[in-house]
């Protein structure tokens, strides 16, 4: 039975959730490490406050990924695959030691600099539940112009999609799904409206940027977020980080191409359980676990024992 | 005349053939194989650019033999071209990721349906075609004759002779491709005996075994929990029943593997009895051993049943009641695929299953955008195959005109609830497998089931006759009459209905005498799986993850 690690992205986090990580010598060596290199207490990024900021939210989030997977395989357990949702691919990126923690570190901060700076509150993201992708992209072409631009852009499940856009047609997509059998479709409370064309030049400085870091070939092969494809090779692992900001995620495809590839053990790492419950309604007949909800312990007992 | 003698080889497979087997020579032991040699024997006997079919059964995979594929150097084994009845194994494709195969005809890939989309539109695979499984099969003797065949069995005795027994499924047919045209074969097994059961594959057939390092999987695909039957399924099983079972004499069929038709099985003991069909209908099956039908066997309503392959926890009910099932002098089930895919083609009354989407004219499919997952059974059973020249009382009931010529009609039965969930309708404008069409590349849409075959289509709202009209309007009114509000159910007035209803084009319930208030689980001869132990006497031993007590 194969097994594949996954790291959440922005939404997992909440005040104080460095403070909760599972109590582990390689987790506090590695939060140290991102404070020395970031110059200043991480732990301090991580309250309900300072997480308003998105880039606060990409450090610690990366930080927490990275500290969670490394103390797993300190205790000896190996993943056969990674995949990580959005600003989570970077952690996994880590883990498998294509980039170095430093080098990514800068890169996310650089990449929350970036999404901030595009930052405007007429925009944001919002959440549509019960309605299949091809139905919820022609609504919202219907409502899309480019002064007000609207796009689907996460596929986190076949019926659970995000949009990201325009505030007011964000809005006039919401109040029109509602009419036609959503079973729920809400605002995010983001400022960000990430993975859409609106992102273009975060992309673009991104890849810029990851032309002068140093890559490593990975350990542990991992699934891009923008076509759901296994990567070995490290060109094409950075082009799909710093590409998939202005692109959809498609979480979906990215777990159904693990379960093809015989994973049938998930396991999430921290903070949070919203990709272990993804995992779970899609692929009722794998073990899906999240470290945040199932405790350190038991998971490496699972992921060492492959799930018994 | 002057017959000029050309100087050519007319053997030239059979030497090729035993090149390849003396290149073996030093590895082997007569026809074994050495578990750990594997890899290298595969090495030299399979050349680049070969035809190579892998038994990816249905149900019985040989996944030794895969696992062993994939490890072969792609230096020296590559360019293959795979032809197989179902990719179901992540190896499958990983034979083609590490470069050593390149093109693959196959008819089923539900589970590595995404992944063998992507490597298409990567330009890692090059799909021949999607096939039904007689198509594929037809074509090994044809146009894909195999140069290698890697198969699966139970077990072998020490000159080659296999016992398949109630898995044989496609194996034989396989086999013969291979081994009738100099090609090889080779089969895993499961052990290596003295004294075999009975033999299904006979050695002179077979170049080579291989004790496999751990059994070949297999999978319980046709157990359905009677727990997960709803009041719906129910009904439109009472309406198949009555409107559709009785209304024409069906007395040999195919099921499929839905939860619709597992409805229809656990019915007859009950329902069935009390409309008194019993020896009426559903005499003369051809259908996996599915656990759902134990309590129709056991109230004597079936009188034989030619299976596709085996099923597993089966093998002793099936063993205890060989006036049913087809088995062997030693006692168990002899499946076949090949002959139970044509029999359920030519020589049953009705074919009926479930489906996703069905358009305005009857065209159905299961496909799902953005994958590419071939076909099971139905298109070959969910169709009327127009040579069929014997006739029997359902068969002759379908023709619907006064011609000298007329004939009769295979009935094809379509079950689907109007919607698959909450927000996605079942009747649709446009197939999704139009849009897979563009995607993959494929030389047709994969349509499962074509409007032209469909006689009865059956929702929870009541069944369209479909083979009574040639009209393509008109059809498209019936379809709409059941579709309930469905966009397509939308088009319909209830004026039109009544019409539709009062010329027998379609029925509604009420027209079957079903009160719609009748149709709930207590109807059902078993409940859960346990219920189905019991009727079974405790022959049926259930696998582990269908157990609740």
């Amino acid at each position: 039975m194969k097994q594949a690690w996954l790291f959440p992205g922005q939404g997992s986090q909440y005040g104080g959730f460095l403070e909760s990580l599972p109590t582990h010598p390689t987790i506090q060596e590695t939060l140290d490490e991102a404070s020395e290199v970031l110059k200043k207490d991480i732990k301090l990024l991580a309250t309900a406050e300072k997480l308003k900021s998105t880039k606060n939210v990409q450090i610690t989030m990366l930080a927490a990924g990275v500290a969670t997977a490394r103390a797993f395989l300190n205790e000896g357990a190996k993943p056969d695959y990674l995949a990580g949702h959005s600003v989570g691919a970077f952690a996994a990126a880590v883990t498998s030691e294509v980039l170095t923690f430093e080098d990514a570190l800068h890169l996310v901060s650089l990449r929350g600099e970036l999404m901030e700076s595009l930052q405007d509150e007429a925009y944001g993201m919002a959440v549509v539940v019960g309605l299949p992708e091809s139905v919820l992209i022609d609504i919202t072409q219907k409502f899309h112009t480019n002064e007000k631009p609207v796009y689907v852009s996460n596929r986190n499940a076949p019926q659970q999609l995000t949009l990201s856009g325009h505030k007011e047609a964000m809005q006039n997509v919401l109040d029109y799904v509602a009419g036609k059998g959503a079973s729920s479709a809400k605002m995010l409370n983001v400022s960000t409206p990430s993975h859409c064309p609106l992102f273009l030049p975060v992309q673009d400085r991104l890849a810029k940027e990851m032309e002068s870091i140093t890559l490593q070939r990975p350990k542990f092969p991992l699934i891009s977020n923008r076509n759901a494809r296994v990567l070995r090779q490290p060109s094409r692992i950075v082009q799909d980080l710093a590409e998939s900001i202005a692109l959809p995620v498609r979480w979906h495809d990215a777990t159904s191409i693990l379960f093809e590839n015989g994973v049938r053990q998930f396991i999430e790492m921290s903070p949070g359980d919203v990709l272990k419950k993804l995992a779970k309604n899609a692929f009722p007949e794998a073990d899906s676990y999240s470290v945040e909800k199932n405790g350190f312990n038991d998971c490496l007992y699972l992921a060492k024992n492959e799930g018994v | 005349m002057v017959i000029i003698q050309q100087q050519r080889s007319w053997s030239t497979r059979l030497e090729g053939k035993k090149k390849r087997l003396a290149e073996v020579e030093h590895l082997v032991n007569g026809v074994t194989i050495p578990t750990e040699k594997i890899v290298d024997v595969l090495e030299l006997l399979i050349k680049p650019g070969d035809r190579v079919v892998l038994e990816g059964n249905n149900q019985k995979q040989a996944s030794f033999l895969s696992q062993a594929l994939v490890k072969v150097d792609p230096e020296r084994v590559h360019d293959l071209h795979m032809i197989m009845s179902s990719v179901s194994r992540p190896e499958h494709l990983d034979i083609f990721e590490e470069g050593i195969a390149k093109k693959i005809d196959l008819s089923f890939a539900g589970p590595q349906s995404l992944r063998i989309a992507q490597m298409i539109e990567d330009g890692r695979l090059i799909l021949g075609d999607l096939h039904t499984y007689v198509e594929l099969y037809g074509r090994l003797f044809i146009d894909l004759i195999p140069n290698v065949a890697l198969v699966a069995a139970d077990k072998a005795d020490r000159f080659g002779n296999l016992y398949t027994g109630p898995n044989t499924e496609e194996t034989p047919t396989i086999v013969e491709a291979a081994a009738f045209r100099d090609g090889i074969v080779i089969a895993q097994v499961n052990e290596i005996v003295d004294e075999l059961p009975r033999v299904d594959i006979p050695g002179s057939w077979v170049d080579f075994i291989v004790e496999a390092d751990e059994p070949y999987e297999l999978e319980p695909l046709f157990t359905r929990d009677p727990r997960h039957i709803t009041d719906i399924q129910i009904l439109q099983a009472m309406m198949c029943i009555r409107g559709i079972y009785e209304k024409h004499g069906v007395q040999s069929l195919n099921h499929g593997i839905g939860f619709n038709t597992a409805a229809i099985e656990l019915l007859l003991p009950s329902y069935g009895e009390q409309l008194g069909l019993k020896g009426k209908i559903c005499k003369n099956w051809v259908l996996n051993p599915h656990p759902t039908l134990i309590p129709a066997i056991e109230t004597g309503w079936v009188e034989s049943v030619h299976c596709f392959g085996g099923e597993l926890g089966m093998e002793k009910y099936v063993q205890a009641r060989r006036d049913i099932f087809f088995t062997g002098k030693d006692g168990s089930l002899r499946s076949n695929r090949t002959l139970a895919q044509l029999a359920g083609q030519y020589a049953v009354d009705l074919f009926i299953g479930s489906t996703l989407q069905m358009d305005a004219y009857g065209n159905s499919s299961t496909v799902t955008k953005g994958r590419v997952a071939g076909y099971g059974g139905a298109p070959n059973m969910g169709h009327d195959p127009g040579g069929r020249r014997h006739s029997t009382e359902a068969w002759y009931n379908m023709m619907t005109s006064q011609d000298e010529l007329a004939r009769g009609k295979k009935l094809v039965v379509q079950v689907a609830e109007t919607f698959q969930d909450a927000n996605t309708p079942v009747f649709v404008e446009r197939l999704d497998a139009i849009d897979v069409k563009k995607q993959a590349n494929l030389a047709v849409a994969p349509v499962m089931i074509y409007a032209e075959d469909v006689t009865h289509v059956v929702t929870e709202e009541g069944i369209a006759y479909l083979y009574k009209t040639d009209s393509p309007a008109e059809r498209r009114e019936m379809i709409a009459s059941i579709a309930g509000v469905t966009p397509l159910g939308m088009e319909n007035d209830v004026k039109r209905t009544k019409s539709l209803r009062e010329r027998g084009l379609v029925a509604m319930p009420e027209d079957l005498n079903i009160l719609r208030g009748e149709a709930n689980r207590s109807l059902l001869a078993a409940k859960n799986i346990d219920e189905l132990v019991q009727w079974s006497g405790g022959l049926y031993e259930p696998p582990t993850k269908f157990k609740s007590w």
